[in-house]
């Protein structure tokens, strides 16, 4: 399953403070689509607009052309919109089976359908098997991470939004989490990509968007973004390196 | 900083301060009040809401400022009651010793059951009261060889001054004059230390903890304050009632003060006032719907919390803001300064050095920080640098003693500080600032940058008390330095502002100008720059500039890497709680090592770094 | 030292866990400690013992009013509690408004009930009367509450094995990673309501023919309620049920070596000693490193 996104001209802000200001995204279905840009920029804020955490002061947001803008959080969840926030938000206390078995709730897929969802999680994440039973919060970041993406795939996503999957992780892990992606994208799910490392984001994305200061400052396909300034300057502003 | 360079303005015009006049009114209607009242119950009625006050007024600097909700202090007024009541009708004692038992007794009980709050929070808290109030019920029952159980205490004196006994109308103005006096107390108490300081222990533990504040000793301080009023009170009920029995001190007796004192308006200062009259001045309520009292009580409750959490002294203030709005006038935000303090020879900080080996922070499975050794030198300014999660934060949160160590020494100067409480530490000279502002929502932003210098203010508490020339001069020139320092940070127009209200990057600032205000030696700031525009950042590098040419020593962890170029000399590179590198800006940031670390790319020999 | 103290104490104690749990089920989801939560108890007391006395079956009136004083919770829900947690979750302002609830209905049940209290007779087979074994004095109805308690625990336990169960306990956890995963806290929370206050209602019939159904039964066991889910650990059931039982014990032992007036006092300078050992009570899970 796969969905297109697109964003038009949104508005959000915390409280009166605006984050985010006329910013339109257009996300093909099935594609891996980078975010990139510098702390602050809005990013994140703008994923949790989209799975409806903040709600958009203006603008829409249209999931194969319905407008999800305003939408509980658990029915953008129901229509397929699946948001790994940052940080590896997991039910710490709870085991690395109930954690899963959490990604499916409110999920209307029967019994096989279910152990499906299982099988695809422990063959994509097989470490995942072997540490069923643990505390989530006693895994090492990179199981965290993975559990937290495999959480979210329970649910079958047509749009799957990741918040930095790199956060603090060791480089070969990163390879795995970026490889999993991949394979995502293989089996026709939509990816939006926030991620601090942005030349190896760029490598995987079909396309990109530059953020910053709360607007799109650029976008083009990733292969050309790579090597153009802007992506640089978003980051490690001008005249360093 | 020094008064000596403070200019002589031209002459302030003498005013009369509007407090003084308040005060006056208060004490002519005190005066007067025995011959307006016309007659022996309506006296005997102003003496209850007299004593009804001095409780109400108890409550609220527990409940309202300090934020611990009570539900006994029904029971504490109880204790202040038997106690006055016992030793002076069993015990032949005169009043005065009597009823300063009484006092500290209710102040022992307040301290008991202080000290489980230090560890739970807030709701916690309400219950443990509860409970208390349930026991001293039963104890009130229970020790009948005492007090005389369900019969109480009978025949209670009245009290004696120079051999004769006091007159109805004379005790309704002794009562009336500590109502005054406590007024006064509280209100010193809050306009000092004390009242930023309870606020930050209401709304924010963290900020409070940085700027030094015990929040042991503080919570303690308001527990024993505000039992002794209470019990202070409890000696005044139990000599003008002359009779005592455990019926007058029922688990209602504590909700109708707690609903005195959310009607009023809770954390205010004249809400015990308006709440005790609100209740008396529909006395036929207390009478002819006696058995519908809770109901009553349950329903103002409700609707206060859903429609006016500030009570009805914060309703009549919104109310009268509003109206001061629609008609266009605004106070003016600039005060004229007696005191003008500048910068000074003796404001020079020696700047503190920093040794960390060795350090390591697991968060469950995840290792945060991984072997961290790391030197800061005294006087510099030292950027820490490196992706999200490389664990900055955090080694921020261990040099200032949130978080604890696994493994591993830090070093201030020469000092040890790891175990050390945050307060502690932040009293050695340690400044910070947050990721988030973390400012005092409803204090203005004086108030907040003055929170800074907590922890260094001498006035005493009986100083602040009774606002003695001393805590006067200090908060003047506390006050003046907090200006000072807002407007060093470039806030000079929005000192009277609340700090809610100032926009994010202006927080930013304030926290900063905090921070300076407890003289530190080693000041943290953690992404002063996020959400801040070119031209802010520009202004703050020169602000970071001039804080150092203070001799201070910074730490600065940020992401705008522009800016840590611009200021620093020294930068250190975490990735993944590792140091990956460390140098001069210059070196460091054409480090492929580190260029490949920001941007991800894959390893450094595959990878193109562009000159 | 009478040994009569074992089952009696245990019998209260069990009663005191009950409403521990009903405070558990609020709290998981809502991180609101009600305080109404004792008159729900008495109003359930109250409305079960009027109907066993108009004829009705014990499990009818059982039901009957567990599901009246759901409602009247999840009316609490939506009067006093989300209009307040809405404007701002982090006050506590809660704790007034729950109180001013608990105030309201403790009134008006005052005034439909009056202040006699009313007697309730244990269900067929069981009985109050009490008999000898082995040396010790005890009812069959004790025993059957000691055993029913433990078992509607455990029962309850394994309710929160269920995924609507583990959605509880993750919302308690982290409100916003929940929502993420498609669970909707506000419908929880009303779920929560609706149970919590049939679950009080529950007790409130199973503690009536021990301590009789009157509207003092309300701020009573809301102290020893939260007593024993303190002791036991705020949110942990299994801990409020011997927490339930240590203080059962305490209250029947004070209240029988030193006088029936030291019930209260033992209880409370047993929950002041713990607290101030372990302040997170003796099964509390630490609080979750807030970064």
């Amino acid at each position: 399953m796969t969905a297109r996104l697109q964003i038009e001209a949104v508005d959000v802000g915390y409280g009166h403070v605006g984050v985010l200001e006329r910013v339109s995204l257009d996300i093909p279905a099935g594609a891996i689509v980078a975010l990139v840009g510098s702390n602050g920029a809005g990013k994140s804020t703008l994923l949790r607009a989209v799975s409806g955490l903040l709600k958009p002061s203006r603008g829409r947001i249209l999931l194969d052309g319905a407008d999800i803008a305003g939408w509980r959080p658990d029915r953008i969840v129901d229509a397929g919109v699946l948001h790994v926030a940052e940080g590896r938000r997991l039910f710490r206390q709870q085991s690395v089976g109930d954690n899963l078995e959490l990604g499916l709730y409110g999920s209307r897929l029967d019994r096989a359908g279910q152990t499906a969802r299982y099988r695809l999680v422990f063959e994509l994440f097989p470490i995942l098997a072997e540490r069923r039973q643990s505390r989530a919060g006693v895994l090492s970041g990179g199981q965290q991470q993975m559990l937290a993406i495999g959480q979210a795939l329970m649910r079958d996503p047509r749009v799957l939004m990741l918040d930095e999957p790199s956060l603090g992780l060791a480089p070969i892990i990163v390879d795995q989490v970026l490889d999993v992606i991949v394979r995502l994208r293989a089996a026709g799910t939509t990816i939006v990509l926030v991620e601090q490392m942005v030349e190896r984001a760029l490598e995987i994305a079909d396309y990109a968007y530059v953020l910053q200061n709360g607007r799109v400052a650029g976008h083009g396909p990733a292969a050309e973004l790579a090597t153009s300034d802007l992506v640089r300057n978003a980051y490690i502003g001008a005249g360093h390196g | 900083m020094s008064e000596s360079r403070s200019r002589s303005g031209p002459a302030p015009v003498r005013r009369l301060n509007p407090r003084w006049l308040v005060l006056a009114g208060a004490v002519l209607l005190v005066l007067a009040f025995p011959t307006l009242a016309h007659g022996d119950y309506r006296l005997y009625l102003g003496t209850q809401v007299a004593i009804y006050l001095l409780v109400a007024m108890g409550l609220n600097l527990l409940s309202g400022y300090a934020g611990q909700p009570s539900l006994c202090h029904g029971a504490l007024l109880a204790v202040g009651a038997y106690v006055t009541a016992i030793a002076m009708t069993d015990h032949g004692w005169s009043f005065w010793p009597a009823a300063a038992a009484g006092m500290a007794l209710t102040a022992a009980a307040g301290a008991l059951i202080a000290l489980p709050a230090f560890r739970v929070s807030a709701w916690y808290f309400a219950l443990i009261t509860l409970a208390f109030a349930d026991v001293v019920g039963g104890m009130l029952v229970e020790w009948g060889g005492l007090t005389h159980s369900f019969a109480g205490v009978v025949g209670i004196p009245m009290p004696e001054l120079s051999g004769h006994a006091l007159s109805p109308a004379e005790l309704f103005w002794l009562v009336a004059a500590l109502d005054i006096a406590c007024f006064l107390m509280i209100a010193n108490l809050i306009r000092g230390r004390f009242g930023r300081g309870f606020a930050a222990l209401r709304d924010n533990e963290a900020a409070a903890r940085a700027s030094g504040i015990s929040m042991i000793g503080l919570k303690m301080f308001a527990f024993v304050v505000s039992a002794a009023i209470t019990g202070l009170a409890g000696a005044f009920y139990a000599v003008q009632k002359t009779v005592i029995t455990p019926d007058d001190f029922t688990p209602d007796t504590s909700i109708f003060f707690l609903v005195v004192v959310v009607l009023g308006g809770s954390g205010r200062l004249w809400g015990p006032l308006i709440g005790t009259l609100a209740f008396f001045v529909v006395p036929e309520l207390l009478t002819s719907l006696q058995s519908w009292r809770l109901l009553i009580y349950g329903v103002v409750l409700l609707a206060l919390m859903l429609f006016a959490p500030h009570g009805l002294e914060g309703a009549f203030r919104a109310g009268w803001r509003r109206l001061v709005r629609s008609g266009g006038t605004t106070r003016p935000a600039a005060v004229t300064e007696a005191v003008r303090p500048t910068l000074d020879d003796d404001d020079q900080a020696a700047g503190m050095a920093v040794s960390i080996a060795g350090l390591v922070k697991r968060f469950g499975g995840v290792t945060a920080l991984d072997h961290v050794t790391l030197r800061i030198e005294a006087g510099s300014v030292h950027a820490i640098v490196g992706p999200n999660g490389s664990g900055k934060t955090t080694l921020l949160n261990m040099i200032c003693g949130f978080f604890r160590p696994d493994e591993g020494a830090i070093r201030l100067d020469q000092t040890d500080i790891v175990g050390r409480a945050t307060a502690r530490i932040a009293r050695l000279g340690v400044g910070r600032t947050f990721q988030t502002p973390k400012l005092l929502a409803d204090l203005s932003a004086t108030a907040n940058v003055m929170l800074g210098a907590y922890a260094a203010e001498r006035a005493s508490t009986v100083e602040v008390a009774l606002w003695a020339p001393r805590a006067a001069r200090e908060h003047a020139l506390l006050a003046a330095k907090a200006r000072y320092f807002l407007g060093f940070v470039g806030l000079g127009d929005r000192v009277g502002e609340p700090a809610g209200e100032l926009p994010h990057s202006q927080q930013r600032l304030a926290e900063i100008a905090r921070a300076l205000m407890g003289r530190p030696r080693l000041l943290l700031l953690d992404e002063p720059a996020a959400g801040l525009s070119l031209s802010e950042i520009d202004r703050l590098g020169a602000l970071i500039r001039s804080i150092a040419g203070l001799g201070v020593t910074v730490v600065i962890v940020e992401h705008h890497l522009d800016l840590v170029a611009d200021i620093c000399r020294h930068v250190t590179v975490l990735d993944r709680g590792r140091v990956l590198a460390e140098g001069t800006p210059d070196s460091v940031f054409r480090d492929p090592a580190v260029v490949s670390a920001y941007m991800g790319v894959r390893p450094v020999a595959e990878a193109q770094v562009p000159a | 030292m009478d040994l009569d103290i074992i089952p009696s104490g245990l019998a209260a104690g069990s009663l005191y866990a009950l409403v521990a749990v009903g405070f558990n089920i609020l709290y998981r989801p809502t991180n609101v400690f009600n305080f109404a939560q004792g008159d729900l108890v008495m109003l359930g007391a109250m409305i079960s013992a009027s109907a066993i006395a108009a004829g009705l079956p014990w499990l009818a009136a059982l039901l009957a009013a567990a599901a009246l004083v759901g409602v009247i919770g999840l009316a609490e829900n939506f009067l006093a509690v989300a209009p307040i947690v809405r404007r701002s979750s982090a006050s506590h302002a809660w704790i007034i408004s729950t109180l001013a609830y608990s105030l309201i209905i403790d009134n008006l049940v005052g005034h439909v009930w009056g202040p006699d209290p009313i007697r309730v007779d244990p269900p067929w087979p069981f009985s109050v009367t009490s008999f000898m074994i082995g040396g010790v004095r005890t009812s069959s109805y004790q025993l059957a509450l000691i055993a029913l308690t433990g078992l509607m625990i455990l029962g309850i336990e394994q309710f929160y094995r269920t995924r609507a169960g583990r959605a509880v306990r993750a919302v308690a956890e982290d409100r916003d990673a929940a929502l993420l995963r498609g669970i909707d806290p506000d419908r929880l929370s009303r779920w929560s309501f609706f149970l919590g206050a049939g679950f009080a209602a529950m007790t409130g019939l199973l503690a009536s023919p021990t301590m009789y159904a009157s509207t003092q039964l309300g701020p009573s066991l809301l102290v020893k309620g939260f007593e024993a889910a303190a002791v036991g650990g705020i949110g942990n059931n299994r801990g409020a049920l011997v927490a339930g039982w240590i203080l059962g014990l305490a209250e029947a032992l004070g209240g029988s070596v030193l006088s029936p007036g030291y019930q209260a006092a033992s209880t409370f300078a047993l929950l002041l000693a713990i607290l101030l050992i372990q302040p997170r009570g003796l099964f509390g899970q630490p609080e979750a490193r807030s970064v």
